[in-house]
């Protein structure tokens, strides 16, 4: 087997613990059935590309994003717990080089990225079957932003684990990244109905762009917006997985 | 072909010299102590040979390949038991030495059969189902060693394997490490436990600041260092009377205050062992008991850093 495969299948051997998968299901599912149809009362419905879409649905599809995130931000601290616990030492004297330990984490940050968007599909097709509108097209779309976004957040949760030492600063930070990019984004409500000036934020958060190409895949209405978005999604992957390969190459022991 | 050939290895740590100019030459089959105070060098010495941290000057080779090179050649054919603990909270004992076989490419059923005979070997079968997270530092620290045996090495480095360990273990690690080492295993060990040393090493290097203060056998360290003999002498007289009698006897350390007996420290024991008896006997004491002991491997390397201390500053 190769090295990387090697590292992967150790990584997600470590990650997907029954825990993690539990949590990646159950904390979706609140915000699908408690918070969605909670918040119909208020919220009786989205107007997306023209059509009337039901909160619970909007919300649904938006929790893939969501889920994307969360799940490849922790599986990301995968760097952190093995600098942590010794393991990063003990495999960098062993058979592999830094760039192998790299690729690899960003594999399993992948796989668990796409492993986290299949689970919220599945739980939350119910939710939204009435207006999905899914395309030769628009599936290879959502596949890549999934895949994009992981390869993004990963990223951004191994340039967090590289420079920081202490646990308490660690948590702080990657918890305020975590809620900044959640709820400043269009994964719980759309940018339009926001103020101007909170809108316009939304528009610098990557889960927007990743939120709004699968709600475009699965909803149809693929703009010329969207694969603007798509591409900067792309530009700000590729930045940061080298900014993330270049500082991994520089952890001292 | 040796096993490790280090010549003038530096590191620095900006103006800091970590490591200065050592030479190290460590023969196939040949279980090496490296030994040194906390803070001495030791683990930045042991980085280096197994190549997780690059010298600043000097070159090395290890098992015929060039490391600065060639590092990863190097570290596909070495073990390594980091002075740091390394664990997978999550995972279970049993799960972590057969992920750590599958990480060094060894092949399933390989693997979990290795995994059977070293948890029999280092006491851990009973704790193969518990979480990693969940044992006590030393059962992790068992495991850690233990686990590195997954794979095949033709040299293994060990960095302080023993902390953590209660006696009875590291008596087991030592002669597991021995038993090893007899079958051809090139064992590279550091630590400051110089008991450890003496038992399992038939070579050793004293390091203090960076450098390399003598490297022998541990017999001929102690033939060629190990000048200093400790007389211990009880009699029936108090400390006053004692320390009266022998004050000014020159070439040794008189040690009273411990009631009847006297302790005297000497590179010249016959010598200074008449001068006493004769001091004993003009001042009325008598005499209940005598022993004299050769240094120890502990008293060689107090002795060398001391030694070495002293030269610095005089």
């Amino acid at each position: 087997m190769h090295p990387v495969l090697r590292l992967v299948n150790r990584n997600l051997t470590v990650s997907l613990n029954p825990g993690f998968l539990i949590w990646q299901v159950l904390f979706p599912l609140i915000y699908i059935f408690v918070v969605g149809f909670a918040y119909t009362s208020l919220i009786p419905g989205v107007t997306y590309n023209g059509e009337h879409v039901t909160y619970p649905a909007f919300l649904a599809t938006g929790m893939i994003g969501f889920n994307i995130m969360n799940s490849t931000l922790v599986s990301g601290l995968i760097i952190w717990n093995d600098r942590r616990h010794g393991m990063f030492e003990q495999i960098m004297s062993g058979p592999y080089t830094r760039m192998q330990y790299v690729l690899a984490n960003i594999c399993t940050i992948g796989t668990v990225g796409m492993i986290s968007a299949a689970l919220i599909v599945g739980v939350g097709y119910p939710v939204f079957q009435e207006s999905v509108e899914f395309t030769l097209y628009t599936i290879p779309l959502i596949v890549f932003a999934s895949v994009t976004g992981s390869v993004l957040f990963g990223s951004l949760a191994a340039i967090i684990s590289t420079r920081l030492t202490s646990s308490e600063g660690f948590n702080v930070v990657i918890n305020t990244t975590f809620i900044f990019l959640a709820f400043a984004s269009t994964a719980f409500y759309p940018a339009e109905g926001a103020p101007e000036g909170l809108g316009a934020v939304f528009y610098f958060n990557p889960l927007t762009y990743i939120v709004d190409a699968i709600r475009a895949g699965i909803f149809g209405g693929i703009t010329p917006a969207v694969f603007v978005e798509m591409a900067a999604l792309s530009a700000i992957a590729a930045t940061l997985f080298v900014v993330a390969a270049k500082m991994m190459t520089k952890v001292d022991f | 072909m040796k096993c490790i050939s280090a010549a003038a290895l530096s590191k620095e740590y900006g103006d800091t010299r970590a490591v200065d100019r050592i030479d190290l030459n460590v023969e196939p089959g040949q279980s090496f102590g490296f030994l040194g105070a906390n803070g001495a060098g030791k683990s930045t010495t042991i980085k280096m040979l197994t190549t997780l941290i690059r010298p600043t000057s000097g070159s090395l080779n290890i098992l015929g390949v060039d490391a600065l090179r060639d590092p990863l050649r190097v570290r596909r054919r070495i073990g390594v038991v980091l002075q740091q603990p390394s664990y997978e909270p999550t995972l279970s004992v049993e799960r972590s030495m057969t992920k750590y076989g599958m990480m060094w490419g060894v092949p399933g059923s390989e693997s979990r059969s290795r995994a059977e005979r070293l948890m029999r070997d280092f006491g851990l079968a009973d704790l193969r189902r518990k979480r990693n997270e969940d044992l006590s530092i030393g059962q992790r620290r068992r495991v850690q060693v233990a686990r590195e045996f997954m794979h095949d090495m033709d040299l293994l480095f060990l960095d302080e394997p023993t902390v953590g360990l209660d006696p009875a273990a590291r008596r087991e690690l030592l002669d597991y490490l021995k038993e090893k080492a007899t079958s051809g295993l090139t064992i590279f060990y550091t630590t400051h436990i110089l008991s450890e040393a003496d038992y399992l090493c038939d070579n050793i290097a004293i390091i203090q600041k960076g450098r390399i203060l003598a490297s022998d056998t541990p017999a001929a360290l102690k033939k060629r260092l190990g000048r200093q003999k400790t007389i211990t002498l009880r009699t029936n007289a108090d400390d006053h009377a004692v320390s009266a009698a022998l004050a000014g006897i020159p070439d040794c350390v008189v040690q009273t205050g411990m009631g009847a007996s006297v302790t005297i420290e000497t590179a010249k024991p016959e010598h200074i062992l008449m001068e006493v008896l004769g001091r004993l006997r003009k001042n009325g004491i008598k005499m209940r008991e005598i022993s004299a002991e050769a240094a120890t491997l502990e008293d060689i390397f107090l002795e060398t850093i001391r030694d070495a201390s002293g030269s610095e500053t005089g």
